[in-house]
């Protein structure tokens, strides 16, 4: 027995090829919106990875320092480097701002990380190009996603920054690129104000008969100088001694420093529950609508193809084909239809749609499987209806009326 | 396969019950023998299609009997379970226009019966290719059916009447869109395919040009059949 | 011929579906996880590391001098504006006197009469003693009781003590009357060495309290910067390493020298400072409080198996990099040495020389990742 679907689809595979390609279209932003939703997973995971955290310790009864500001004095490391199972502590800063290079600029999360030498919690685990920082003040490293280059200028704030390393997949949990720099300049930048911002401050100061008093020299500028320092930090990031459950030092951190600390379970749980809900459901949603879309589409294309053929499927009949073999005739091509959408829609997806779209897709190999699995299903149900309609068709009309 | 054609008696059709019965049929009479062919003509409204619809075991008589060969297919009910099977193997369809399948080439569209009824796909086409080496469009065995011309078209159509043996071919107007060098040559070939494979072949029509060719004719009027004897001119 | 449209079709669907299925192929093996990452590889390179320090400093001037007035006073004159240079000993201004030239004619009056109490006191004196000698020789020829002898004698001895009093009170006045002399020179406000004048804190007319400085100089033939390096980043740090500094305003680099470390450290910053001196000051001076990053160079260590910091990676708790052994990569934990500035750090164990590590990776790295070695990793805009 010949295979009559593959007949037809030989005979106008043009038309096959271009309308599985325009299925396959369909089926690339479906795919690429699912590759959304993982991407914005993988960011939140991301940024958990790169921290090299086990812990985070933040502010109290806050849900920093990602999703919630916090912010702690940046001496609290101390404390908590003394607690039996801590191999070591991070101070670290996070402040989501643009970035300003010449005329452009760039939404970033610019990460303030303690000196020390690659490896140390907040530092970027590995970079593309360039170095770490070496030096303890304007330096920067920055992700492939800004689109600085080695050696560019940044201004962060009043100071410039020299970019001498980059990153890849250093993101915050909204996708936003990061730039590490040192941690003394980051707390000046989160505090630091622009230049006309601090003439203010320090005339509003000196308007203040309190602080500027002639009988004590020297006040106004202690006064001056105690406002423009800034001894907090965002989070301290800590690192556990091998054997010691991450629980177990939480707890006594919370215990003994009357801190809030999140593993990194609850981190995950905050980031990807919490900070994202709102957006993963909008993807939900988007992808199920996409899904139901895609089935009629493929329900209406083997429609029109089987209307197409009714009188070559009464021929058929007529000359005894067995209704088995019409309805197979109408699935395989179905199913071929929705393996070209799937094929086309998994290369436009992988090379066209994540390559351009602003945020980071990640097409997983078992989404892709989860995927043809759905389009073989969707066709396979979206031709039913055009089997029903091609079982019904009269042999007798082949006959003239 | 060869049988005793085909054989019909009192055959009945009414559509509808009660008040609004129509009765298309009323009393059809028609015997061919293996090797026959013989003209089916009435006006349009006369039952015609219904009868041939009957014939080709696609819709239900009401009653009367119809003997297939060796076979009685129905007496007052379908005697044989699978309708479908009995189109693929006893009843050879030639139609006015060739409704060959688009997507396969000649032989296959010739081959696909056999290859139905669970020939091997080698065999079936080896039969196909004879049928159409008899029909002398073997050159074009390979051609897509919109490549052909209207006349190659109907002998491929007529091959594919013809490829399982069956002991009659239901032949509907197969010469209406010809004109009548081609409609005669038709004709011709069925008569010689007939004698050839001693099949019983009704061939229905209302095109003047063959009706003399027919030594038998059976006119129908109003759902009932007068036997005539035709010309039985010899086609030149 | 016949034949050819179906193979033309055949052919044609082969174009399409071929690539297709090479590209599904392609996308399917070299994207998402299965896909081998990219990554840079270099050896470990026998090189001298040049450890250095970086540190955040200010300029600041080494001497400061802030000139005011030692009694509250008003200000009269002020001859100097900023940016000034001065010489020792100049005038830079003068306080208004007041009332002081009255209390100076006082005090003359004053010290007038005392010298006329004293020539009264010494004629009191002379007149005493002479009329103790007197009857002192009177007694001697027992012509007098011995009684009026002693009184006369009482009475010398008291006016020999308002003599000494008077003499004490002139010269009493007379160093008050000095002292009013000599505040009335120090209304001058005199520069004490040669500087620069840096600040005018109030204009005449003003009154300022004692102590307050009314004018600032600093000796701009001595300027130092005051540089914080980072406790973590200063081991080594001590005096006289050479310095490189990099001004804001000054176009090139500075050199210069570490003049001391302070003892103290700043335990709120946790930072070191240290003072660095200019080999030459720069002209124009650099303003006073401008940012200086300051480079000190360390001496040269023997060379030695150095990797760049790019591939150093954290992994369960140990300090490593990726090496590649058999195609395969490999954590090897190591010990890290002394670190340059410039993005290299010694291994004093756990590599050995042309050991091939991985630099850069695009993704983070596991011993299961398949690698894919190239020259730059794709993306990198360079």
């Amino acid at each position: 027995m010949i295979s009559l679907a593959g007949r037809d689809i030989m005979h106008a595979w043009g038309k096959f090829v271009f309308t599985g390609m325009g299925l396959g279209l369909l089926i690339g932003v479906t795919l690429s919106m699912a590759g959304i939703y993982r991407g914005m997973v993988d960011d939140g995971k991301a940024l958990l990875d790169n921290s090299g955290a086990d812990l985070w310790v933040v502010q109290k009864d806050t849900l920093g320092p990602y999703a919630e500001p916090s912010s702690i004095y940046d001496d609290v490391w101390r404390a908590i480097r003394g607690i039996p199972g801590v191999a070591r502590t991070a101070n670290v800063t996070y402040l989501t701002m643009q970035v300003r290079q010449g005329e452009r600029d760039v939404r970033t999360l610019v990460t303030g990380v303690t000196a020390g030498g690659a490896g140390t919690p907040g530092w970027p685990p590995y970079l593309v190009a360039g170095r770490q920082i070496t030096r303890g003040h304007y330096e920067a490293v920055a992700d492939i996603a800004t689109h600085f280059k080695l050696g560019d200028r940044l201004q962060i704030r009043r100071n410039h920054y020299t970019v001498v390393g980059l990153t890849r997949r250093m993101v915050s949990s909204s996708g936003d690129p990061m730039i590490f720099i040192p941690l003394k300049d980051a707390q000046e930048a989160q505090f630091l104000k622009d230049n006309d911002a601090i003439r203010q401050q320090r005339r509003r100061t000196a308007e203040n008969p309190a602080f500027n008093r002639p009988q004590v020299p020297g006040l106004l500028d202690s006064v001056i100088a105690s406002q423009n320092t800034n001894q907090y930090v965002n989070a301290v990031l800590v690192q556990l001694a091998p054997g010691y459950q991450a629980t177990e030092v939480a707890d006594s951190i919370r215990r003994w420093k009357r801190l809030t600390v999140y593993t990194r379970n609850q981190m995950e749980e905050i980031l990807i529950g919490k900070l994202i809900a709102t957006s993963a459901k909008q993807i939900a949603m988007f992808l199920v609508i996409l899904s139901i879309v895609s089935a009629a589409i493929v329900a209406f294309i083997i429609y029109t193809l089987t209307l197409g053929k009714i009188r070559e499927i009464a021929v058929l009949k007529l000359i005894g084909t067995k209704n088995r073999t019409i309805a197979g005739l109408i699935m395989q091509q179905a199913i071929a239809l929705g393996i070209i959408g799937f094929v086309v829609g998994k290369i436009s997806a992988t090379l066209l749609m994540a390559p351009i779209f602003p945020k980071h897709v990640l097409l997983e190999p078992l989404d892709s499987v989860i995927g043809l699995v759905a389009v073989i299903l969707i066709c396979i149900l979206a031709s039913l209806i055009a089997i029903r309609a091609a079982l019904k068709v009269d042999p007798a009309e082949a006959i003239g009326g | 396969m060869a049988g005793k054609g085909i054989h019909i008696e009192g055959l009945k059709k009414r559509y509808g019950k009660g008040d609004t019965a129509v009765d298309a049929l009323k009393g059809v009479n028609i015997q061919v023998a293996p090797g026959e062919v013989v003209g089916l003509v009435g006006p349009s409204g006369s039952g015609k299609s219904t009868l041939l619809k009957c014939l080709g075991a696609v819709i239900e008589p009401t009653s009367g009997r119809m003997v297939l060969g060796n076979d009685t297919i129905y007496n007052d009910g379908w005697k044989v379970r699978d309708l479908r099977a009995l189109r693929r193997d006893k009843i050879g369809f030639v139609f006015q226009a060739p409704y060959l399948i688009p997507f396969l080439d000649v032989t296959d569209n010739v081959a696909l019966l056999p290859m139905l009824a669970g020939v091997s796909n080698s065999e079936a086409r080896k039969r196909a290719l004879e049928l159409l080496q008899s029909l002398d469009v073997e050159a074009r065995a390979k051609a897509m059916p919109a490549q052909l011309s209207g006349g190659e078209q109907q002998r491929v159509a007529i091959a594919r009447g013809l490829v399982n043996r069956p002991p009659v071919i239901l032949a509907d107007e197969p010469t209406a869109p010809l004109d009548s060098e081609r409609a005669l040559a038709v004709i011709r070939m069925l008569n010689d395919m007939a004698r050839r494979f001693e099949t019983a072949i009704i061939v229905v029509t209302h095109d003047e040009k063959i009706i003399p060719t027919f030594k038998r004719i059976y006119h129908i009027r109003d759902g009932v059949t007068y036997e005539e004897a035709g010309e039985g001119r010899e086609i030149l | 011929m016949k034949r050819i449209p179906f193979q033309g079709r055949t052919l044609a669907l082969l174009v399409v579906l071929l690539p297709l299925s090479a590209l599904f192929i392609y996308v399917a093996l070299r994207s998402g996880p299965l896909a081998p990452v990219p990554v840079t590889i270099a050896a470990v390179e026998d090189r001298s590391i040049a450890p250095a320090l970086f540190g955040i400093g200010t300029v600041e001037s080494r001497y400061t001098y802030k000139i005011g007035p030692t009694v509250a006073g008003r200000i009269k004159r002020l001859t100097v504006q900023v940016n000034e240079s001065v010489v020792a000993g100049q005038i830079l201004g003068e306080m208004d006197p007041v009332d002081l030239s009255n209390k100076i004619q006082a005090q003359a009056a004053a010290v007038q009469r005392a010298e006329a109490q004293l020539v009264e006191s010494q004629a009191r004196q002379v007149f005493a003693k002479s009329q103790a000698q007197r009857y002192n020789q009177l007694l001697e020829a027992r012509s007098t009781s011995e009684e009026i002898v002693a009184g006369k004698k009482q009475e010398y001895l008291i006016a020999e003590a308002n003599l000494k009093a008077a003499r004490q009170e002139k010269i009493r006045l007379h160093a008050e009357g000095a002292a009013l002399e000599a505040q009335l020179s120090n209304l001058n406000l005199v520069a004490p060495a040669a500087g620069l004048v840096t600040a005018r804190n109030a204009d005449p007319g003003t009154t300022v309290a004692a102590g307050q400085a009314v004018v600032e100089l600093i000796d701009p033939e001595n300027l130092w910067i005051n540089v914080r390096f980072d406790q973590i980043h200063a081991r080594g740090l001590a005096a006289e390493l050479p310095a490189q500094i990099v001004l804001r305003t000054q176009a090139g680099v500075l050199t210069g020298r570490v003049l001391r470390t302070e003892p103290l450290a700043d335990a709120v910053t946790e930072e070191m400072l240290a003072k660095v001196v200019f080999d030459l000051v720069p002209r124009p001076l650099p303003p006073i409080g401008e940012l200086a990053e300051v480079t000190v160079a360390l001496a040269p260590l023997p060379s030695g198996p150095a990797i760049p910091n790019a591939a150093i990676q954290r992994l369960g708790g140990k300090t490593g990099v990726w090496q590649i052994i058999d195609e395969h990569p490999h954590f090897t934990p190591v010990t890290l040495g002394t670190a340059g500035l410039e993005g290299y750090v010694q291994v004093t164990d756990g590599l050995k020389i042309n050991d091939e590590i991985v630099v850069y990776s695009a993704k983070a790295l596991t011993a299961r990742s398949s690698l894919d070695v190239v020259e730059h990793i794709p993306g990198v805009a360079l």
